[in-house]
């Protein structure tokens, strides 16, 4: 913020409450941030902590028992794909479809001309390193390849936000960090805003300039950690004693909402 | 490989005809492969009749069953409250038998070619509704949300997304209930009818011409292959990524 670029999302007071009639469960209690234009946010909290529905929210599929969401000054009500796209835990492509087919989708539901959606899917894919797979199929392809894939088709729309739900959590942990490097070479061509979901500390630290940390039940955001650690990225980062400081950070703010809830302090591990 | 196969057919007709020309087995029990096609050459005016109408049947049969049964499917499995309490009921109806309901079909619908319709629908509605069902409900809840964030309608969602992804498991219940269809079908022209391919076997065999009820199993296998044949063809066209999928692993 100090950089004083112009805020594209912002929360104010967002509140969700499920089974209002019988017992309510508040699942998100007063979550208010902002997110600056071109930054990359990461999202770390335990898991059932409200995560996907903060997502969710962002991304106008859900609605919110109170508070707003705005992007660009404007509420989000209902889904904008011409201005958010959302990637999931899988790949979620379509296995009939090939490849490029698959990154087409978004522009063909949009009504873009063939031939035109044809090329921005060439670029897309050209832009995550699989030119030479358009024509395959998803089952043709790895893990990694298939969430590369999906970066690919998110960014087919040229959406200013990108909203992540932790996306690589089902790789391994060598593609995982190789997926890491790639994303943020992917991010720093294209300039956009990327909210990045992560149950990992490391992960969360390693790609954004911002991490938000979540508690859980209610979810609330207990801490805003600045990464200050210099970019390009390095996986030698991860072993400096900044990065360690501020993942140590990350931790206490984590284990100490664990106290609250359990009474026990970090027994639950 | 055809050619082995071609003999291995030749030497059972051979045996089938032995069987018979050395009277081992009784014309009353089976009828030779002669036999059989001397029925037809016989009487192919009233086999073409039955066919026509029996083939009917079943075409117009099947449009319905499958239509109904991939719709009604769909709309359960996209409702889990509806697919959890419909589920169990769909399956204890199809486990009914259900030519016990037949005498009430024709009290509704007469002995014309509703009832053998209505009959066979019901017949082939199950199997179709519960796999649909079934597949539809698998599908990982994050593809209805890709589709809501990439700005799809209810209805691109449901034909461009979910139809597909859960066609191998639509397909496997049309191959059973097409199968039902054609039974279904032929079962109701036997039981009480006024024409079809049915209506022929249950005629000879009450005057003893095994030849003929011969000849009417016959063409009653060559509507089930018929179908079955159609119903590749679709499978082909909509189901080949799930074949590749499984030949990958």
């Amino acid at each position: 913020m100090s950089q004083g670029r112009p805020i594209v999302i912002e929360t104010r007071g967002l509140r969700k409450v499920y089974g209002i009639d019988r017992a309510p469960l508040v699942a998100l209690q007063d979550i208010s941030f902002a997110v600056e234009e071109g930054s990359f946010v990461s999202l770390v909290g335990p898991s059932g902590c409200g995560k996907s529905t903060l997502l969710q929210m962002l991304a106008g599929l859900v609605p919110s028992t109170s508070g707003e969401v705005l992007v660009d000054d404007v509420a989000v009500r209902q889904p904008a794909p011409e201005k958010i796209s959302v990637m999931f835990q899988d790949a979620t492509l379509l296995p009939w479809k090939r490849v490029s087919e698959n990154v087409e989708f978004p522009l063909e539901i949009s009504g873009m001309p063939a031939v035109k959606r044809r090329q921005r899917a060439a670029a897309m894919l050209s832009l995550v390193g699989l030119a030479d797979f358009a024509e395959r199929y998803p089952h043709e392809l790895s893990g990694g390849m298939r969430q590369r894939v999906s970066i690919a088709r998110a960014l087919a729309p040229d959406p200013r936000i990108m909203l992540m739900d932790e996306p690589f959590g089902a790789l391994d942990e060598q593609t995982r960090i190789k997926m890491g490097y790639e994303l943020l070479r992917i991010w720093e061509k294209t300039g956009k805003t990327i909210f990045f979901i992560t149950h990992s500390l490391t992960e969360a630290l390693f790609l954004a300039d911002i991490v938000l940390v979540m508690s859980h039940r209610p979810g609330r955001i207990v801490g805003t950690i600045k990464a200050d650690l210099p970019r390009p990225r390095t996986y030698e980062i991860i072993g400096s004693a900044e990065f360690g400081a501020a993942r140590n950070r990350i931790w206490k703010l984590i284990s100490q909402d664990d106290r609250d809830v359990n009474g026990e302090g970090m027994a639950s591990l | 490989m055809t050619l082995r196969r071609g003999l291995m057919i030749l030497i059972v007709l051979g045996l089938w005809e032995a069987v018979r020309r050395f009277n081992l087995v009784g014309p009353l029990l089976l009828a030779s492969p002669t036999e059989i096609a001397g029925a037809l050459v016989k009487s192919w005016l009233d086999y073409a009749v039955a066919l026509r109408l029996t083939a009917t049947e079943i075409a117009i049969a099947l449009a319905l069953t499958w239509t109904l049964g991939i719709g009604a499917g769909t709309i359960a499995g996209l409702r889990p409250f509806l697919s959890a309490t419909a589920g169990p009921l769909l399956s204890s109806l199809f486990a009914v038998p259900l030519i016990s309901w037949y005498p009430l079909f024709m009290v509704w619908f007469g002995i014309g070619i509703t009832s053998k319709i209505a009959y066979a629908v019901i017949s082939g509605f199950f199997p179709i509704a519960i796999n649909t069902m079934n597949g539809i409900g698998a599908i990982d809840h994050q593809y209805v949300l890709l589709g809501r964030a990439i700005g799809c309608s209810r209805r691109q969602i449901v034909f461009r997304i979910l139809l597909p992804m859960a066609m191998p498991a639509i397909v496997s219940g049309l191959r059973i209930g097409t199968a039902l269809v054609v039974i279904g079908v032929i079962v109701a022209e036997m039981l009480a009818s006024l024409g079809g391919i049915g209506y022929l076997i249950s005629y000879y065999r009450s005057i003893y011409a095994t030849d003929h009820v011969y000849l009417g199993i016959l063409f009653a296998l060559g509507c089930a292959l018929a179908a079955n044949w159609g119903l590749s063809l679709l499978e082909r066209r909509y189901t080949s990524w799930r074949v590749m999928q499984i030949e990958q692993r």
